[in-house]
């Protein structure tokens, strides 16, 4: 067997040891980490610019809406004002109160014995609107103070089939002094004032009820 | 193996510095890094809900003004209805006139009062008063019940008929009525 003799077994071992140099080895494996940990952060910063531009994006959108949302809105508080008016003007045009059907319920409530000297109506309140009537006459007959009492009776009964709340009574009931001829008869005569009151027309909304304390 | 003192301060110092990397690596870059990625998403996520309001705020105003003919038609009306100018110069002439037309000759129209309207804003409404001396009841009721159809905006408020003593035919009408007119 032939002697075989290393003569650079030191340089080898040299050349191993050096191989093996911890320091050296930690150094490729920090650098290693340190290159994961640069593209991890250049990972992290393209993501960054992505949301950016995204940002970028929405808040020109949103600033190019904003002052037209702001105008709109503007503008649906007008045309809500117009509505409201509009509907306020509509609810005041149909609550108003017709005075010719009661000249007509009247003027039919009226035989011929009796004559209408003054009339008179005041109209009251917005939402529910009452009325004050005031009928001053004369009714002839034999018995004029029942002829006065029919008119009044009429009256009520013609003016209640429409509105409510009707009543109807006598402010004054004086028997006259002078004499009327009707049907070529002499009748006496009375002076009446009927007073009647109606309402008409709706009740405002309810005012809301308070709230309970705790 | 064994470790030289060189290389265990090699070492040493090797591993202070990788702490002081890595710290400020986490601590200078990364950390504000995602602090600044996540402010800017919640600021994205945030924007999204008023961008949605703006926008269905654009379409609820778009879809109203398109209604909004509709709605306010009745304004629209009324105010075609009001003639222009004061009301002093054309209410009087315009009772006149319709009295007139009803077979009432003699009309005297004078303003009594004048109320702003709180809840209708650019009206107003005006009280006159409208003598109408010498009148037939049932032409007078009549008049009254056209009146009151045509003139939408006008209501009549107090009414005061007497029986003249000299004519029993004709009586004396006074009106008290209220118009809206424009501010």
């Amino acid at each position: 067997m032939a002697l075989h003799l290393n003569l650079f077994h030191e340089i080898q071992t040299t050349r191993q040891l050096q191989r093996r140099d911890p320091l050296k080895l930690s150094i490729y494996g920090l650098s290693a980490i340190a290159a994961c940990f640069a593209g991890y952060y250049v990972f992290q910063f393209g993501r960054m610019h992505t949301i950016n531009t995204e940002l970028n994006r929405v808040q020109s959108q949103f600033s190019a809406l904003e002052p037209k949302a702001k105008a709109a809105k503007k503008r649906e508080e007008e045309i809500n004002v117009e509505i409201k008016k509009s509907d306020l003007m509509a609810k005041r045009i149909e609550n108003r109160f017709y005075w010719a059907p009661v000249l007509e319920q009247i003027a039919q409530s009226v035989p011929r014995e009796v004559q209408i000297t003054r009339l008179a109506g005041d109209l009251s309140g917005e939402g529910l609107r009452k009325c004050s009537l005031t009928v001053d006459g004369i009714s002839a007959g034999s018995d004029p103070r029942q002829v006065a009492e029919d008119v009044r009776t009429a009256i009520a009964e013609k003016i209640g089939a429409k509105y409510k709340n009707v009543t109807s009574n006598f402010k004054t009931l004086e028997d006259g002094t002078e004499l009327v001829v009707l049907d070529g008869k002499q009748m006496p005569t009375a002076t009446f004032a009927i007073n009647v009151q109606l309402t008409a027309g709706e009740d405002a909304a309810p005012p809301p009820p308070p709230r309970r304390k705790r | 193996m064994k470790l030289g003192k060189d290389e265990l301060q090699k070492l040493v110092l090797g591993g202070l510095l990788l702490i002081g990397v890595v710290y400020s690596y986490f601590d200078l870059l990364l950390f504000p890094l995602l602090a600044r990625q996540e402010a800017a998403t919640k600021s994205t996520v945030a924007l999204g809900p008023e961008i949605d309001n703006a926008q269905a705020q654009i379409k609820k105003t778009q879809d109203l003004e398109k209604r909004a003919p509709e709605l306010t038609l009745v304004l629209t009306q009324v105010n075609a209805m009001i003639p222009e100018g004061s009301p002093v110069a054309w209410f009087p002439t315009r009772t006149a006139d319709f009295f007139k037309r009803q077979g009432i000759e003699k009309v005297t129209t004078r303003l009594n009062s004048e109320t702003v309207e709180k809840e209708l804003p650019g009206f107003r409404r005006l009280a006159w008063g409208v003598d109408l001396p010498k009148v037939d009841f049932a032409d007078f009721g009549s008049a009254l019940c056209i009146l009151e159809n045509e003139e939408l905006l006008l209501e009549v408020n107090s009414i005061q008929i007497d029986a003249s003593r000299d004519d029993p035919q004709t009586q004396h009408a006074l009106l008290t009525v209220r118009n809206f007119v424009k501010q």
